[in-house]
């Protein structure tokens, strides 16, 4: 279903990354130029390399973007199917992904407000506590004076 | 495996790029591509990604299906110029990070350095004990089957194979 905020994000983005998988199994991935077609709730894919051309199928097309430093990340990743129609490349979306499952920003959850963090966090565990309960036991505490201590090693 | 034989400037690009965009497939075959921190392990010719434990989808995804894909197409925060965009597909494993081996502490050290903000965060024992799930992860390590690459990050130009050899 076309999402109208996060297709506002993704429109910011100069390229995206689409991913279509090979006969063999592996994935392929190329980063493209795209174009939103509001009207017909479609993503159309100019691909510069033309070997993913004529690949149809469940495909992905990332966004994504973070500051030299690592700060400020977003993500936005679109399910869909890619048809090719009329010579064109074009994306029928599905679902709409983020890192931070919400659906009206890409931002990440460590970019946002502090609210942003501590909903993250309370999932986190939530989400690892499942892990751990469908692992049957508990995880080996890290050893953080080692692990400390070994940042400042040259 | 042994360490693999790369032009340096590919080598440059599995060192230095703060982020690289990895590739699972699911159980329908849907492709799922998200930006994640890659790891060179060099002696060992591998890409390592990790996961936290509270977000295993790629984990599950990797089991299931170990053909994995690795993009570098965004050098921000790399200190290189004119880097080539470079595409690994690869085969996956998977291991929960629990035992320590030495990698894991030059990975941790190598993520702080880019990430210098995280000092703060990870040298603090509240944030770590609020946060353990972060700390808490599974490693996907990728052994490569085929690496393309296109020069200066020209995706309109058709990208050179590399043939995936290890130093002997």
């Amino acid at each position: 279903m076309w999402n109208k905020a996060l297709i506002a994000c993704a429109r910011t983005y100069p390229s995206g990354v689409l991913t279509v998988v090979e006969d063999s199994g592996y994935p392929r991935s190329v980063r493209c130029l795209v174009e939103f077609d509001d009207a017909r709730e479609l993503i159309l894919i100019s691909i510069p390399s033309l070997e993913v051309v004529g690949r149809q199928g469940l495909a992905c097309l990332l966004f994504h973007r973070h500051n030299v430093d690592m700060s400020g990340q977003r993500e936005l990743l679109i399910k869909g199917e890619l048809h090719e129609e009329a010579g064109n490349l074009v994306l029928h979306p599905g679902d709409f992904l983020t890192g931070s499952g919400r659906q009206d920003t890409d931002r990440m959850p460590y970019a946002g407000s502090p609210m942003d963090i501590i909903r993250y966090m309370m999932l986190g565990r939530r989400k690892a506590r499942e892990y751990l309960a469908k692992r049957g036991k508990p995880w080996t505490p890290r050893p953080w004076g080692k692990m400390l201590r070994y940042l400042d090693t040259p | 495996m042994g360490a693999l034989h790369l032009p340096p400037e590919v080598e440059a690009v599995f060192r230095e790029f703060r982020t690289c965009e990895f590739t699972t497939v699911n159980r329908q075959g849907q492709p799922l591509t998200w930006p994640t921190e890659p790891f060179y392990d060099a002696p060992e010719g591998r890409l390592i990604v990790t996961c936290s434990i509270a977000f295993p989808v790629k984990v599950y995804n990797a089991r299931r299906h170990p053909q994995v894909a690795v993009l570098f197409s965004d050098p921000t925060g790399a200190p290189l110029t004119d880097a080539p965009t470079v595409l690994v597909q690869g085969d996956a494993t998977v291991t929960e990070l629990e035992d320590d081996p030495p990698w894991s502490y030059e990975m941790f050290k190598e993520s702080i350095h880019r990430q210098p903000k995280a000092r703060s965060f990870v040298s603090n024992p509240l944030a770590r004990r609020l946060f353990t799930f972060q700390f808490q992860r599974v490693a996907i390590f990728v052994q490569p089957r085929r690496i393309l690459v296109w020069p200066r990050g020209d995706m309109v130009q058709v990208p050179t194979e590399l043939e995936v050899r290890y130093v002997e």
